[in-house]
């Protein structure tokens, strides 16, 4: 790339084809919404099997989310250290994801202290508000899809009792997370390939 | 019929690609740049520094895991000068369009 004079169609040109290969750099390997997808689909479906057959291992099941945290953490380490640049979108999506998981964080904690009926509802809304904006942001179908129903399954929540409950989280990790992230991880793949 | 002058600083070839990158993400490796323009690490290192002369980039060299790493950022006067390099190319390409 030596060329000094350009022609207003090249220089056009030029500019299309550098923002698409802008653009198009950013991939996610899907490895965050597969493993978030596995632990909340095991918790909900681990803590569905204490209720339906009566036993307790212990220590609540849910505790794995914290576990789960560590490895979270060391991946965005990792990538930060790796990246060759950052994009806005990619800005724009850790905010919004901090903030859910801000968000699930309180709403644990509110749990825990007030002990309130149905939360489980509150926790499937949420699932589906930052699952639907990535997917639309990236317009990835699976996702949207995937946020739409955390919402259909908010409203079914609001009439079954919580044992019932949990399985529809288990089904929400599955549609919004693991689901799409296998497809995302098949899809980076593909394209590391080419 | 007026056409607006092109900005010579833009109105280059592996500058106006560094630029186009630039202004498509929040900011980016030399690197990145280097493979994406597929320019040679002397010519493009000497576009950076007339960018970053002319107050469009702002160069950041810092240490990752012991290697040097020179970061890119396109700076608001950067922004805007490229808005209006592309209104002047407009202006080019369709002579009878308003304005």
């Amino acid at each position: 790339m030596q060329k000094d004079t350009m022609n207003e169609s090249e220089s056009l040109k030029l500019i299309t084809e550098m923002i698409g290969k802008a653009k198009s750099s950013y991939h996610s390997s899907g490895t965050g919404a597969i493993m978030w997808g596995i632990v909340i689909f095991f918790c909900s479906i681990f803590d569905f099997l204490e209720m339906q057959f009566h036993f307790y291992i212990g220590f609540d099941i849910w505790w794995l989310m914290w576990v789960a945290l560590i490895p979270q953490l060391v991946m965005v380490f990792k990538n930060s250290k790796n990246k060759k640049f950052v994009s806005y979108e990619e800005t724009t999506m850790s905010y919004v994801w901090s903030a859910f998981g801000a968000s699930i964080l309180m709403l644990m904690f509110f749990n825990g202290y007030y002990r309130p009926s149905h939360s489980e509802s509150l926790f499937l809304m949420l699932f589906g508000l930052p699952t639907f904006i990535t997917g639309g942001m990236f317009r990835f179908k699976p996702m949207i899809v995937g946020g739409m129903i955390c919402w259909v399954l908010f409203a079914v929540s609001l009439y079954t009792e919580l044992k019932i409950n949990l399985l529809l989280m288990a089904l929400a990790a599955l549609s919004a997370w693991l689901i799409p992230g296998i497809i995302l991880r098949k899809k980076c793949k593909t394209e590391a390939q080419q | 019929m007026e056409f607006k002058e092109l900005d010579p600083i833009l109105h280059s070839q592996l500058r106006l690609a560094v630029v186009s990158l630039l202004i498509s993400v929040r900011e980016a490796e030399f690197t990145f740049l280097k493979e994406k323009t597929n320019s040679t690490a002397g010519n493009l290192s000497v576009q950076i520094n007339k960018l970053k002369d002319a107050g469009y980039l702002d160069v950041t060299k810092q240490f990752n895991n012991n290697y040097p790493q020179t970061i890119c950022k396109i700076t608001k006067k950067g922004i805007e000068a490229f808005e209006e390099y592309v209104k002047a190319l407009q202006s080019y390409m369709n002579p009878n369009g308003s304005e």
